[in-house]
C-alpha cells in the first residue's frame, strides 16, 4: 500500500464575520484578499514546507499537494513551485500533484514543460495527476464551465502526446492550437510520469478514468457511495478487458494524531475549519458548480448517485453539518491515539481496499507544533504498523502493481 | 402570461429543431428573448400582432431548440440565426430583441443589413459601457440578478406567476439549461463584441429604435447611449421608473413607443 501525507496548507487569519460580508458570502473565490497578510503567508509556506520535509523522515511514501484559487481555505495556488521546492528538498517520497486543473491552462504545453522540470529535478519521483478543478477556479480564471470538461481531455491528450510522440509536431484541436509542439525538455520517467485521477466521484470521470488505467483517488467521500462509484469504474475497466484492484483506488482521509484519544479529539476539531473555511459558511452552490460545469446528464448521475447513500449528518462542511462529535463517530474523520488510530483505519480499508492511502494529517486551525507531533507520533507507530496491515489485506499500491 | 391565438411550431435548421411561437399577420417581425429563454406570448407581441406576423424563436440551446454541436459562440449563433430566417422564408424582417436578443439583433444586422428592415434595441447587451459595468448576472446567481433586475416589481402584473411562486421541476430543467446557453454564448467577453460599436454605423439606413429602462441596473443605460450615437438617425427612448424589463414593468408605454417607430 502507498502511504501519502497531505495538508491543504490553510490560512485561518479572519472570522466567520468576515466570511458572511464578502459577496454571496463566499469564503471563496470573492471573499476579499485584504484579509490576506504575506508576513503570516510567508511563515505559513515555510512551516507547511518543513512539514513536508520531515515527512520524508516519517516514512510516508508520497507527498500531496493540490491546488485551489481565490480561497483561503487551501494556499497552494501555484502547486507546481511548492512541487518543485520539495523535488530538490526531498529524497526518496513520490511527489504526488492531484491534481492540476487542466481545463484553466491556456499552455497546456507550458504544463507539460513545468512537470518534465520537477520530474528531473526529484530525479523521477513526480505522480502527475489531474483534476477538473472546481466551479471556483473556472470563475476565478474565466475559463468557461460549459467546455471544462472537453478541456480537460484535450489537454490531458495534448500533455500525453507532447510526452510520447518525437517533436515537433503541430496540434490543431477544439480548444487548443500549437503550430511547432516541441518542448526540449522531457520528464525523466519513461513513457511518462504516472497520472492519478482524484475527486469526489463524478461518475463521467470515473469511466474515463478506467478507460485510461488511472488510479482514481477518492478525496474523503462518503463510504458507502465509494463502493458504489467502485463498481461503476470496476464496469468501465470490464469493457476495456481488465479488472482493477485496489492499485485502481485511493483514499484521501482526514486522520490527526495525538498522545492520548482526549487530545487528538480535542485538537482535531480544527479539522472543521479547514476545508469548509472559518464559520463553516455553506457556499453558493452555483460558485462551485456553475451551470453547464457538469453536463445535464452528468448532474442527474450524481444526484442519483448520492441520493440514497448521503446522509446530511455526516456531512463534512456547511452550517448544517454535523457536529464534531458526530464527524468523529462516523469516521469521516479519524483523531485518536496511534492505536485508535490504526484500528479505525484498518476497519475502514477492510471495506474501501484501496493501494493508495491519503494521510491529511491537519489542516484549520491545527497549528504547526500539533501537526509535528502528529507526523512523530506516525514516523514511529501509525505509518510502520498501515504498511503491514497493507500486506496483510493484500491491498498493493499502483508501483508493486500495474494498476 | 400567455394569450392571444399564438401557435407553436418548429423549423429544422442544419439538421436542429427550432422552436418558435408565431401570430398576427402583415410584415414579418423576429422577437428575440434575452436570456431568461422564450417567456411564452408577451403582451407586447400581442399587440404587435394586431399589425405584423410576429415570430418569436427559441433561441438554440435554450430550453424549446436544439443547439447544433459545434455551435459555441454569441458569432456562430449571430450566423446561424440568419440561417433560421431563410429556413423561416423571411427574406427581410423587423429585428426586436431584449437584452442578449437585442445584441443578437444588432450583430445580424451588421452581418446582413439587407434582411433588416427595421430595428428595436431593447435594453440590448453587446457594447461595453466605458464608465459603467454591465453587471455579471452569472456571479450574481439568478436571485440575485432578480433583485438588480426591476424598478419595481409592483409594477409587473405577472410577477407571482412568473417568479413569486416555487418552480416546477420542468421550470428548474428549463432554467438549468437556459443558464447554460446563455454561459455558453456569453461568458467571455462577457456580454459584449469588442468589435461591435465599430460595425453599427453601417446600419445607418434601418430605421431603429433604441429603448431602454431608465433604471436598468443590468445593462446601464449608458450602453442606450453608445448604440443610440452609433446609429446615425436611431431614435432614443428611455423610460422613467423602469428596470432591466420594460416589457415586463412597462408594457403600455413600451407598445407606445415600439408602434410609432413601426408605423412610420
Amino acid at each position: 500500500m502507498f502511504i501519502m501525507r497531505f495538508t491543504e496548507r490553510p490560512y485561518v487569519a479572519y472570522s466567520e464575520e468576515d466570511v458572511r460580508k464578502s459577496f454571496r458570502g463566499s469564503v471563496r473565490l470573492t471573499f476579499p484578499n485584504t484579509h490576506f497578510d504575506p508576513a503570516l503567508g510567508a511563515d505559513l509556506y515555510n512551516e507547511y514546507l518543513d512539514e513536508y520535509q520531515f515527512s520524508e523522515e516519517v516514512g510516508f511514501d508520497g507527498l500531496m499537494l493540490n491546488e485551489h484559487h481565490n480561497t483561503p481555505t487551501c494556499m497552494g495556488a501555484a502547486m507546481n513551485l511548492e512541487a518543485a521546492i520539495l523535488a530538490r528538498i526531498t529524497k526518496k517520497p513520490r511527489i504526488v500533484l492531484l491534481g492540476n486543473p487542466l481545463p484553466i491552462f491556456e499552455n497546456p504545453i507550458r504544463l507539460a514543460e513545468e512537470l518534465a522540470e520537477i520530474d528531473m529535478i526529484s530525479r523521477g519521483r513526480l505522480v502527475s495527476g489531474f483534476v477538473r478543478g472546481t466551479g471556483i477556479e473556472s470563475w476565478a480564471t474565466n475559463t468557461n464551465p460549459v467546455h471544462n470538461r472537453e478541456r480537460f481531455e484535450e489537454a490531458h491528450d495534448l500533455i500525453v502526446k507532447t510526452w510520447t510522440t518525437p517533436g515537433p509536431f503541430r496540434w490543431e484541436g477544439k480548444h487548443y492550437q500549437f503550430r511547432v509542439v516541441n518542448p526540449f525538455e522531457k520528464p525523466l520517467q519513461r513513457p511518462y510520469p504516472p497520472i492519478w485521477i482524484p475527486g469526489v466521484g463524478s461518475p463521467e470521470t470515473l469511466e474515463w478514468s478506467a478507460r485510461h488505467h488511472y488510479p482514481y483517488i477518492y478525496l474523503e467521500t462518503d463510504p458507502q457511495v465509494t463502493v458504489q462509484m467502485t463498481e461503476l469504474y470496476s464496469k468501465a475497466a470490464a469493457e476495456m478487458n481488465y479488472e482493477p484492484g485496489p492499485q485502481n483506488f485511493g483514499y484521501l482521509w482526514r486522520v490527526h494524531v495525538q498522545d492520548t484519544d482526549e487530545k487528538a479529539f480535542e485538537v482535531g476539531k480544527g479539522f472543521l475549519i479547514g476545508n469548509a473555511g472559518v464559520g463553516r459558511v455553506p457556499m453558493p452552490g452555483d460558485f462551485m458548480a456553475p451551470p453547464g460545469y457538469n453536463s445535464r446528464e452528468g448532474s442527474k448521475r450524481i444526484l442519483d448517485q448520492y441520493k440514497h447513500s448521503l446522509k446530511p449528518d455526516a456531512l463534512y462542511g456547511g452550517v448544517d453539518a454535523a457536529g464534531w462529535d458526530a464527524v468523529v463517530e462516523s469516521n469521516r474523520v479519524v483523531v485518536g491515539s496511534p492505536k485508535t488510530v490504526i484500528r479505525k483505519i484498518r476497519e475502514g480499508l477492510e471495506v474501501l481496499r484501496p493501494g493508495i492511502l491519503g494521510l491529511w494529517t491537519n489542516d484549520g486551525t491545527i497549528g504547526h507544533k500539533d501537526t509535528m507531533r502528529c507526523l512523530e507520533l506516525m514516523k514511529d507507530e501509525v505509518i510502520p504498523a498501515l504498511h503491514e496491515i497493507g500486506k496483510e489485506l493484500e491491498l498493493p499500491g499502483p508501483f508493486e502493481k500495474a494498476p | 402570461m400567455a394569450s392571444g391565438n399564438y401557435e407553436e411550431h418548429s423549423v429544422s435548421v442544419g439538421g436542429a429543431k427550432i422552436g418558435y411561437l408565431k401570430s398576427g399577420r402583415g410584415r414579418p417581425l423576429v422577437a428575440l428573448h434575452g436570456v431568461e429563454g422564450n417567456l411564452e406570448w408577451l403582451p407586447l407581441y400581442e399587440e404587435l400582432a394586431q399589425r405584423f406576423t410576429v415570430y418569436a424563436p427559441t433561441h438554440p440551446g435554450f430550453a424549446g431548440s436544439d443547439r447544433p454541436a459545434w455551435l459555441e459562440s454569441f458569432f456562430d449563433l449571430s450566423r446561424f440565426y440568419l440561417w433560421i430566417l431563410q429556413e423561416l422564408g423571411l427574406a427581410r424582417v423587423t429585428l426586436l430583441g431584449h437584452f442578449i436578443g437585442g445584441w443578437l439583433a444588432a450583430e445580424m444586422a451588421v452581418m446582413s443589413p439587407q434582411s433588416v428592415d427595421r430595428l428595436v434595441l431593447l435594453d440590448a447587451a453587446g457594447v461595453r459601457p466605458h464608465k459603467g459595468e454591465i453587471t455579471d448576472i452569472f456571479l450574481h446567481g439568478t436571485e440575485g440578478t432578480r433583485r438588480l433586475a426591476f424598478f419595481d416589481v409592483k409594477q409587473v402584473r405577472d410577477y407571482e406567476l412568473l417568479f413569486g411562486r416555487k418552480p416546477t421541476p420542468e421550470e428548474r430543467e428549463a432554467h438549468a439549461i437556459n443558464r447554460e446557453a446563455a454561459i455558453r454564448y456569453c461568458w467571455k467577453p462577457y456580454m459584449h463584441d469588442p468589435v461591435l460599436p465599430e460595425l453599427l454605423p453601417r446600419l445607418r439606413n434601418i430605421p431603429t429604435l433604441v429603448v431602454w429602462g431608465s433604471e436598468d441596473r443590468i445593462v446601464p443605460v449608458e450602453c442606450a447611449e453608445i448604440y443610440h450615437k452609433a446609429i446615425r438617425g436611431s431614435r432614443l427612448e428611455v423610460l422613467d421608473r423602469c428596470g432591466h424589463f420594460p416589457h415586463l414593468e412597462r408594457p403600455e408605454e413600451l407598445s407606445r413607443v415600439v408602434l410609432e417607430l413601426l408605423s412610420d
